[in-house]
Order: C-alpha cells, then structure tokens, then sequence
C-alpha cells in the first residue's frame, strides 16, 4: 500500500504535457507482472452482486468475441500499452464489476450521463458503462427521495475507502454555495462533496464543469462556480474534461485503475495523458489545409464545401488538447471537426470564455486588467499604439515649439 | 565661439550588426506572427493543384526569425555582463548615481530638454534600463513562443532528438501559471491559451516600444545636437569638447 501511496503522489507531482511513449522492455515486464497478479487476484473476488454477466450482455447486444478483442487492443493502444497488454485489458474489461462507482450531480445539465446512455445503440464502452458497479447515480437510479438517500449511506459505507467517485457538474460557492443544495436537509453541492469524497478512494470529475468549472463557471460567473480541483485537496483526483467526456476516456480510466490498482499519468491539468496529451491540431484531417493557408472564410463558402481548415471560424484546434481526433464520438462515428464546425476547445479551462467563439484568437475579446470592457487583443494592441503615437506627437510639438522659444530668446 | 566637437565611440560593429539583424527579423516577426494569429490574406480557393504552403511558409519564417533572436538574445545577456566594450550591467544596479541619472535623463525628457543635467557621452541608465525592458519582452517572447511551439512536437520527438522537446518542456513550461496569472486567470487552471494572448498581447508592447524608442533616437538628435542616430550606423556620436 505504502509504495501505491508513494506511485500516486510521483504521478502527481510530474507536472509537465510530456508524453512517452515508450518506456523500454524491462519497464513493461514488471508491469505485466503487476497488471497480471492484480488481475487475477480480482478474479477471485466475487462482485457483490451478480446482476448481469457481461458476456451475456455483449452477446445480447451482437457483440461478438472478435469485436470485443479488437475493442480491447484499441484500448490498449489508446493506453499507451504494448500490444502484449491486451488478453489483460480484455480481461479488466470484464472485471468492470468490481470497481464501485458513486455518481452524484452538481450544478450541471446531466450531459455526460446523457452522453452514455443515449449513444445510438450502446457500443462496447457505453455496455461497460453499464456494468460497472454503479452504486448510485441520481439520474439514473429508480429509487428517490430519503430512500435515494439511504441508498447512498449504504453505498458508502459497504465501499468506504474503495469506491470511485464520479463528479459531474460544477461547484457554487456564491452565498455560502446555497445556489445549489441537495436532498431532503438541503445540503449544499459543496458539503455533499466534501462528505462523499471523504471516504473515496479516488475522485474523477466528469465533464468541463466538473474539472474546471465549464459553463457555470463563464463570465460573469454570478453562482462563482468552481470545479473540483479548485476545492478538493489532499484526495487522488482525475480529471476527465470535454463537453461532453468522452465514454471512451471514462472506460480508459476505470480500466487503467482495475488493472493497475493507479491512477493514470496526469498532466499539469490532472488529466491523463493517454487521452489528453495530444493536440485536436496534430490529429485533425484538415490539417493540410492549414498548412496550405486554405480556410473556410465564412460558414457554407466555397471552401467549407471542400473541407478546408476552420482556423479563421474559430478552430480551437492548435491550443486544445483532447483525443476526440483520434477516437471521436459515438465509437469513432464522428467529431465535431469532422462535420464542419470548429474545435471550441472544450477540454481546456475557462473554455467558454477563452476558446469559444467563431473567430481566430487575435480577434479574441479579452478583459481589461481592471474587469470592464471587453477588447480584442488587437483593439487593444492598436489602442497602446494609438495613444504612444498621441503621446509622441505632443511630445514632439512640445519640443519644437519650446526649441523655437529658446532660439529666439538667445537670439 | 561654436563649441568644439569630439568624436566617441558608442557601439561596437558586432553591436551594429545585431541591431539591423533584430530590427529587420522583428518587422518579419511582426508580419508572419499577425498572419498566424489571423491569417489576413487568403489563398486561391480555385486553384487546389497548386503549390500551396502559405501558412506553413508563414510559420517556417516565424520560427527562423525567432532562431535568429534567440541566438541574439543569449549573446546580448552574456555581453551585459562580459562586455568588453561597456558593461550594460553596471548601470542597472540601483547605486545613487545611478538612480540620479536615471531621473535626470527623464526630467530632460519631459522638460523638453530644458534642463540637462548629465553626462552624455556614454549610454545612460535611462537608456540602459529602457533596453533592459525591451530585452526582458523579448526573453519572454521567446519563451512563451517555445511553449507555443513545442506542444507540436507530439509525443515528445523532434527530428533532432527527444532532447530538444525534453529540454523545452523544462525551460518554458512554468510561462503557462505566469501567463495565467498575467491575464487574470487563477492558479490552477491556467492554460496555452493565456500563453498565447500573452504572446500576442506583448507583440503589441514591443511594438510600442520600438515607436518610442524611434522617435526617442531622433528627438535626442535633433535637441541634444550630438549626431546620436549615427550611432547605429557609424558606431559614434560626438560631444561637445567641454563637457566631456
Ligand atoms: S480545422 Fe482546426 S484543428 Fe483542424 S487543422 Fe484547422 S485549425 Fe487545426
Ligand atoms: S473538437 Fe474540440 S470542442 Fe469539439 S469535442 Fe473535441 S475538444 Fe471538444
């Protein structure tokens, strides 16, 4: 246990956007090693209940075997693994069981759940979704009222210091976070946070709300949310931004926890690399269009028809860093640079006040140092510019006319 | 009696030479940075079999120019303290002479030359710590452009070793809580973007600066009467015999 302590807190404190790739035999070896114990000691452990076998329920669904063995080698591609890591991650997969899972629901539109179940015919990660042992999840969950309520005391106390926790929505603090309470005592969003991380064994914020205070959180920010990172300290956290998160990003961090008993490496941002290490940018299929200077100039133009680069409509692509490039949505049917819109950055803080707007960031409305006006950068630019070159004329004129002055008094 | 004049030297050719070289690298900076932040100038959309590379050409320019400064920048910092011609660190240290120039070259500014009260025969410390402001936008130009720049080397490899991204991740990654902190985000959840508008936001301040240093250079010309926009080109100005 002491040396698990020891690995979170190393993989906490490497605070950089550096991925690699590749770590040398000798390093995947011993992993192995580790996954395969772990993976097998997890076999002889009995989930609590038996609900459904997952066999059966990719069966129901068509999936078959061959599939479900391609799903597993992306996602061990996906984690970054060699693929001699895959029977092992197929066989996390079918462990998903065993990982106890709290969800609960701040201030938010309940999109990432809806991300989940409304996908258009449930795929392998959405299914996993499914079976993973969800202990509670108000959206979902029949029960309502004090019996939701007992339902969650339960769950917390049969998993204390083992369940995950999953956090959607952001956090209000305004009026002593009264903007947001829950259940029959009106607990505000923030004390049922701090109750129910407490006896977590990990957090994982869900959604740009969640991590970084997303849409809540815009400007003028009147509830002053914050995500979870910004209140939750001294607790392994996750975070798992984008608008909605990516089930595949959800199912790649519940299986690295299952096999390696870890959390995933993390960036500066506590998102894990594997998903959030790479930029929309360098993954986008229109990048030879940036490259070659064409951009759609205005939306449905010549060029929007011949699928060039978005930049000058807002493409967020180059300061984003998401995998949605790679995997896409809806198991890799699509993704929003994909049908014509640009990348609004939403896996990146203050996203909605930063990233998202239909123009290239020079044109971006900042805010002055002082709150106030907006400007664009380059209004404002022009603006220190206009006013050194005021200066510099009266400046200049001064000079002159007191320069005549002295010449005609000597004189 | 018209004052006698004596010639001194003020800026080495090396010093000349680096000048023009960052003078004409900032104007390509300027324009292929704008182009980038927002491309201005549009491509034939009709023409999909030509060669076509504006962007790319653009950033190719950017990256070069920026090469150049950066090489520049670093031989700057080693002559501010191992010149052998004039130490530009000598006038920066807060001494009381030093601050006294400091102000007076500032009063004979804004007293449109009235009172000139100093030594001009050799570089002052207003005009020392002017520069030393513009070296500092450029240091963090550059830094905050390698941050820009180094995300694109995905995964950590660059055709010239794995070192090259390793060393800038090193150098450059603490701009993204600076940035953060100087366009008003908090802490934790800084981000590129705030480097970015950072950059882009001190392109603006740079040029500013080289308005005003311009006009400073000729208003000195004209009303100190001691040729100092030859400096740059000849290496000297001249000083009346009795002051100096
Ligand atoms: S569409 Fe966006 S992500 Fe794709 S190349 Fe253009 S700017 Fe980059
Ligand atoms: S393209 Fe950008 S805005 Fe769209 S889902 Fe991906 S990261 Fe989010």
């Amino acid at each position: 246990m002491a040396d698990r302590i020891e690995g979170v807190k190393k993989l906490f404190t490497s605070k950089s956007a550096r991925i690699d790739t590749n770590r040398g035999d000798a390093h995947y070896e011993t992993l192995f090693q580790a996954c395969h114990a772990r993976i097998e000691e997890l076999k002889t452990q009995t989930p609590r209940e038996d609900r459904l076998k997952i066999d059966d329920l990719l069966e129901d669904q068509g999936v078959s075997r061959r599939d479900f063995m391609k799903w597993a080698s992306a996602v061990t591609g996906m984690l970054m693994l060699p693929s001699s890591f895959t029977p092992l991650v197929a066989d996390a997969a079918l462990l998903m069981n065993r990982a106890p899972v709290i969800w609960i629901e701040l201030s938010d539109c309940a999109g990432n759940t809806e991300a989940i179940l409304r996908s258009d015919g449930p795929k392998i990660d959405e299914i996993l979704l499914d079976i993973i042992s969800l202990e509670f999840n108000e959206t979902i969950m029949s029960a309502s009222g004090h019996q939701a309520e007992k339902q969650l005391e339960d769950a917390m106390h049969t998993f204390k210091d083992k369940y995950l926790l999953f956090v959607e929505g952001a956090i209000p603090m305004g009026i002593d976070g009264n903007y947001g309470t829950i259940g029959a005592h009106a607990e505000t969003f923030y004390d049922h946070l701090m109750r129910i991380s407490k006896h977590a064994a990990a957090v994982v914020a869900v959604g740009s709300c969640a991590t970084f205070g997303g849409v809540p959180a815009a400007a003028p920010n009147p509830t002053q949310a914050v995500g979870v990172m910004d209140i939750l300290k001294g607790k392994p956290l996750i975070n798992i931004p984008a608008c909605p998160a990516n089930p595949a990003n959800m199912v790649g961090v519940i299986i690295h926890y299952i096999l390696t008993g870890q959390i995933p490496e993390l960036d500066s941002l506590l998102r894990p690399k594997f998903a959030f290490g790479y930029r929309i940018h360098d993954n986008c299929e229109r990048r030879a269009h940036f490259d070659a200077g064409e951009f759609v100039e205005e939306w449905g133009d010549e060029g929007a028809k011949n699928n060039f680069c978005l930049y000058k409509v807002g493409c967020k692509g180059p300061m984003t860093f998401n995998n949605c490039s790679i995997v896409r949505y809806n198991e890799g049917v699509n993704w929003p640079i994909g049908v014509g819109r640009g990348c609004i950055g939403c896996s990146e803080p203050d996203f909605w006040d930063k990233y998202a707007y239909e123009r290239p960031m020079a044109d971006a409305n900042i805010k002055a140092p002082t709150g106030g006006v907006e400007k664009t950068v380059d209004e404002f630019g022009l603006g220190l510019l206009t006013a050194a070159g005021i200066g510099i004329g009266i400046h200049a004129a001064a000079s002159l006319a007191a320069g005549k002055k002295e010449e005609s008094g000597e004189s | 009696m018209k004052p006698k004049y004596k010639q001194v030297k003020r800026m080495t050719t090396f010093m000349r030479i680096n000048h023009w070289v960052v003078a004409i690298c900032m104007v390509a900076a300027v324009i292929t940075g704008l182009y980038i932040g927002h491309p201005y100038y549009q491509t034939y959309i009709a023409d999909p079999a030509v060669d076509k590379y504006v962007m790319a050409w653009n950033r190719w320019i950017h990256f070069m120019v920026a090469i150049i400064f950066d090489v520049s920048s670093i031989v700057i910092a080693y002559l501010y303290f191992f010149s052998r011609f004039e130490k530009p660190y000598k006038k920066l240290i807060p001494t009381p002479a030093n601050i006294k120039e400091f102000f007076e070259v500032l009063l004979n500014l804004v007293t449109l030359n009235r009172r000139k009260k100093f030594d001009s025969t050799h570089s002052d410390s207003f005009n020392t710590v002017f520069f030393l402001v513009f070296h500092l936008m450029l240091v963090w130009m550059l830094l905050t452009g390698l941050q820009l720049y180094v995300h694109g080397l995905a995964s950590g490899l660059s055709s010239i070793g794995n070192w090259w991204p390793w060393m800038l991740h090193l150098v450059t990654d603490w701009t993204v809580p600076v940035s953060g902190w100087l366009i008003g985000t908090a802490a934790p959840t800084a981000s590129i973007m705030d480097v970015r508008i950072s950059h882009h936001l001190t392109m603006w301040l740079i040029i500013t600066w080289v308005l005003f240093h311009v006009y400073y250079q000729v208003w000195r010309t004209v009303f100190w009467e001691e040729g100092d926009i030859s400096i740059v080109v000849g290496g000297s100005k001249f000083v009346k015999e009795d002051q100096a």
